[in-house]
């Protein structure tokens, strides 16, 4: 295959990648989408293999391809839904380190040649780059997989300078990267590559250990973006077109789709990758605390509640996922439906580890989709909607983010619940959430208390409507 | 220790201070039980179904008084008609006497009591605070009183509360004005809500708006900025001002509604005279007005305590002030666990010995005597049940988030931006160029595509594109055919890991999205 040929054919699949992002837009076209992200990848890495490029040792590409496939084929079988966030961060540790990877490959091998000097700069500038993004990325992803599984308590980890700590790492690295852009002319800069590496590192597991659970879900696709990034980085190295534009459609995308869950809680970007949620120094809200009475109940009293209802609303949050309650929450429905009720899910952004978190799980239980709506879509239907069933959600509901401006999550938009004749919630103790703060709506003179495991209370709800 | 339930004597009363249910749980507090025959008979508790919940049945009275350490009543103490001894005699030195007693009211009775030399708990003097509510005897018992002020209501006015158009003819709904928004009020609200009248409401503390609201009412709003909260979640009396502009609402609406239910009341005063001899007379033929506030006095002057009476131009006043009463086995269940509460405040260690605790803010607030000491009134409550409205600080606005962002603030980065492009074109050799334009390019695509994105695609989005970004596979592809065998090597690993990504993740978006269905 001619070097136009490879052109071309990266031509047509970097136009089937747009088409994949713009799939992925709506349900409707969205597995067409995915369908057309699969034949993109399968002609760029046919086009490359026959190409002028690939000379030798094509079987090490099929066993390497193979085996790596089957890996990756296997794991997509059988994860759990509820363990989507960590597999999706683990995946992005891959690109990384293969950006990495790529990018020692590239500095290393010295057959290729430059014209001029400047060129010679631009090119170990840019492998410098690119082994930056994709380390931090590796790092980075590495981390929030332990987190998300939880290996690493998800509390966030505040160094006491930790600002300055990373504006440290960057003048050093900036510092060796000038060192090593002038050792390179000399041959031995390997040794700078690596130290910043070492840094890049660093770096990406001090930004995520900073980061509070609440916030995992941003930084997921911010990695995301990071990876897309080192992909741009390595394509300029490589001087690949193919990889310039997918790479920066993946950053791009990524930036604004974490761009979009930033505003989904109000919250600033750079806030969120500084660090520090929980970090907004925890002030007066909890001395002040008043043992207040909680109405607490058990399944009886909320299938007497939802069989009288005429309509319900399901709030879901982690505590779903991590009981694994969407198919009994799924069958709960289903009775509800049988005797008339109206049924809908709220889902706030943020809701869960990861975006679209819950929906994913919903989806799993086969709930329809046009059940299920947005903060902005739902939100004025609580005032009348008789019962709001809450199921391990927390933070996302707390009134106290209309109310207290002290309040660390003070201004986030959340769902309006405590408007429902009543609200039921089911959770497990009275512990606060992940912003680490009460919540209101506990001692609420409409809201009853489940306090039970999700999956059992909701088994236990269907047995008695 | 024993508790005693004894049969109320007061005429009419049909109420219990304790049920067969109630019973169990007291047992429990490590309690024994001991009812009179025939206590629970007029709310439909009897003697059998007591005592198959574990109660002794005690046929003489005195014995029963004499045998109890803590004795539960409704009705405060007062001459018993058969035994023609007042109830207050039959107590001794040492027991505990539960019920509602009145104590602004009841002066002198609190005296003969205190020389009695026993504990007194008042169950209308049980504070408001959030933690008392379960044992808020008054909350229960109005609730009860403003549900049966609709079903008085609805008993003697001759039409529908629901409008209905029917094969004769149409019907129009009811009005209904409720005059205090407590909780006897909303009950009043809720009921007549529910059986399909036009509800409206008014109160003078502004911040129950909600609350009414919330039950189905349109709340009234005067012409006039006073705050009738007073202390506790009660209300105070208002201004000369605003009294007027209240009766001249009340004027007006009496001419409209059908039906008018007033509530107001203010802690240890007659209650407030709303609904004047004019009012009623505008008011049309066959409406009904009920007075909960009877037995203070009566909100409507025209109000006869304890009865109904019908006026010359056919609008009947009801001025029952047995309302609870009247539904006396759901107010005796909701008494006796109001008491249940109580004691179980009162029993920390769970085995019967009952501990009267003055730290203890419910218990100090219904504690009237203590030992022979009268201790009421208590000291005023700290927290109000409804939170009061923050006056003083208003929310501090936030200046520096509101500050519009200035021209130059928002322009300050493109114009760096702009900057070290020119200075990297200045440099940089075309071919470098002609990538980085192929590279911001796409990023203004991936910023078009993804802009409308629907929130539940973007855990499918995020795997899709995890999968495409492993297009740096090409790099690795390239760099196998190297001479070199360790750089091989590592290509080898690259394209490895990177195949996991490619396969993982389009399965894993193939499968997220094949759930996703209509």
């Amino acid at each position: 295959m001619s070097g136009g040929l490879v052109t071309v054919s990266y031509i047509g699949a970097i136009i089937l990648f747009v088409m994949t992002l713009g799939g992925l837009s709506h349900q409707e076209t969205s597995r067409k989408g995915n369908l057309y992200g699969m034949i993109g990848m399968t002609i760029a890495v046919l086009a490359t293999v026959f190409g002028p490029e690939v000379t030798t040792n094509i079987h090490l590409i099929v066993i390497a391809m193979l085996i790596g496939g089957s890996i990756g084929f296997t794991l997509a079988k059988k994860v759990e839904m509820t363990q989507m966030p960590e597999l999706v961060a683990i995946l992005h540790s891959l690109v990384g380190l293969a950006a990495v990877l790529v990018g020692y490959v590239n500095f290393m091998d010295e057959s290729i040649s430059f014209p001029t000097d400047i060129e010679k700069v631009i090119h170990e500038v840019e492998i410098y780059i690119g082994v930056l993004i994709g380390a931090v990325t590796f790092s980075g992803s590495v981390i929030a997989f332990g987190k998300l599984s939880g290996m690493i308590g998800g509390s966030p980890l505040l160094l006491p300078a930790r600002h300055w700590f990373n504006l440290g790492l960057l003048i050093l690295s900036i510092w060796v990267g000038y060192e090593f852009v002038h050792q390179a002319e000399a041959g031995n800069a390997m040794m700078y590559l690596m130290i910043m590496t070492g840094i890049a590192l660093l770096f990406g597991i001090h930004m995520v250990m900073a980061i509070g659970g609440a916030d995992m879900p941003v930084v997921i696709s911010m990695l995301n973006s990071y990876s897309g990034w080192a992909a741009a980085g390595i394509g300029f190295t490589l001087e690949n077109t193919a990889l310039i534009i997918t790479g920066a459609l993946v950053g791009s995308s990524g930036a604004i789709l974490s761009y979009i869950m930033c505003k989904g809680m109000n919250r600033s970007f750079f806030n969120v990758i500084l660090g520090g949620f929980g970090a907004t120094e925890q002030s007066t809200n909890t001395s002040s605390k008043e043992q207040k009475p909680v109405k607490s109940g058990n399944a009886e009293d909320a299938a007497f509640l939802m069989k009288n209802a005429s309509s319900v609303i399901i709030v879901p949050g982690y505590g779903m996922a991590v009981a694994q309650a969407q198919h009994a929450l799924r069958e709960m429905v289903d009775t509800l439906k049988k005797n008339d009720i109206k049924v809908t899910y709220a889902i706030h952004p943020v809701a869960g580890r990861m975006p679209g978190h819950m929906n994913v799980l919903l989806a799993e239980a086969n709930v329809p989709y046009d059940e299920v709506f947005e903060l902005e879509e739902i939100n004025n239907d609580f005032a009348n909607a008789d019962v709001a069933f809450v199921i391990g959600a927390n933070d996302v509901t707390n009134p106290v983010a209309k109310t207290d401006p002290q309040s660390p999550i003070y201004g986030m938009p959340v769902l309006d619940v405590e408007k429902c004749k009543s609200v039921l919630f089911v959770k497990r103790s009275l512990s606060p959430g992940y912003a680490g703060i009460d919540n209101d709506l506990f001692y609420k003179e409409n809201t009853l208390m489940l306090f039970a495991d999700a999956k059992k209370m909701t088994e236990n709800i269907t047995k008695n409507l | 220790m024993k508790i005693g339930v004894p049969n109320e004597v007061h005429t009419g009363e049909k109420r219990v201070a304790t049920t067969p249910e109630v019973i169990k749980f007291l047992q429990k507090l490590g309690y024994t039980v001991a009812v009179e025959s025939g206590a629970g008979a007029k709310a439909n508790f009897s003697d059998e179904a007591y005592r198959q919940s574990g109660a002794e049945i005690i046929n003489n009275t005195k014995s029963l008084w004499e045998s109890s350490n803590i004795i539960l009543k409704v009705r405060a103490p007062e001459q018993h008609p058969d035994l023609n001894i007042n109830e207050c005699d039959l107590l001794k030195e040492g027991q505990t006497l539960i019920s509602f007693i009145w104590p602004a009211q009841n002066e002198s009775l609190i005296q003969k009591l205190a020389e009695k030399n026993i504990n007194v708990l008042a169950m209308d003097s049980i504070p408001r605070i959030s933690r008392a509510q379960k044992m808020d005897a008054l909350s229960s018992m109005a609730n009860i009183a403003g549900y049966r002020a609709v079903i008085e209501a609805s008993h003697h006015f001759g039409r529908f509360f629901t409008g209905q158009i029917t094969a004769a003819g149409k019907v129009p709904p009811a009005k209904v004005l409720v005059i205090g928004a407590g909780v006897a009020g909303l009950a009043a609200i809720g009921a007549a809500n529910s059986l399909g009248a036009i509800v409206r409401s008014f109160d003078t503390r502004p911040e129950v708006k909600e609350q009414v609201e919330s039950m189905g009412a349109d709340f009234l709003l005067l012409d006039f900025e006073e705050d009738g909260s007073g202390e506790g979640g009660y209300a105070k009396t208002m201004s000369d001002e605003f009294i007027a502009a209240e009766m001249a609402l009340f004027t007006e609406q009496a001419k409209d509604v059908d039906i008018i239910i007033t509530t107001a009341l203010i802690p240890g005063k007659p209650a407030p005279k709303l609904i004047t001899k004019d009012m009623v007379s505008s008011m049309k033929d066959g409406s009904v007005i009920v007075d909960l506030a009877a037995e203070q006095g009566g909100n409507c002057e025209l109000t006869l305590p304890h009865d109904v009476n019908v006026t010359d131009n056919g609008v009947t006043i009801i001025g029952y002030s047995d309302l609870p009463s009247r539904l006396p086995t759901q107010s005796s269940q909701l008494y006796g666990t109001n008491l249940r509460h109580l004691l179980t405040d009162m029993t920390p260690e769970k085995d019967g010995q009952m501990i009267i605790d003055m730290e203890d803010e419910a218990v100090r607030g219904a504690t009237v005597i203590k030992e022979g000491q009268i201790t009421w009134p208590p000291p005023p409550p700290k927290l109000s049940a409804t939170p009061a409205v923050k006056q003083t600080e208003p929310v501090p606005v936030i200046t520096k988030e509101s500050k519009k962002p200035t021209l130059l603030r928002q322009s300050l980065p493109l114009i760096i931006s702009a900057l070290i492009l020119y200075g990297l074109g200045s440099v940089a050799p075309s071919s470098f160029m002609t990538h980085f334009t192929v590279f911001v390019l796409s990023c203004f695509i991936g910023y078009m595509v993804i802009w409308n994105v629907t929130a539940s695609l973007h855990t499918p989005l995020m795997s899709v594109t995890n999968a495409v970004s492993s297009i740096i596979i090409i790099g690795a592809l390239i760099q196998i055919s190297s001479s070199d065998t360790l750089l091989v090597a590592l290509a080898f690993i690259g394209i490895l890991i990177t195949s996991i990504n490619i396969s993982g993740g389009f399965a894993v978006t193939r499968r997220m999205l094949k759930m996703f269905r209509r």
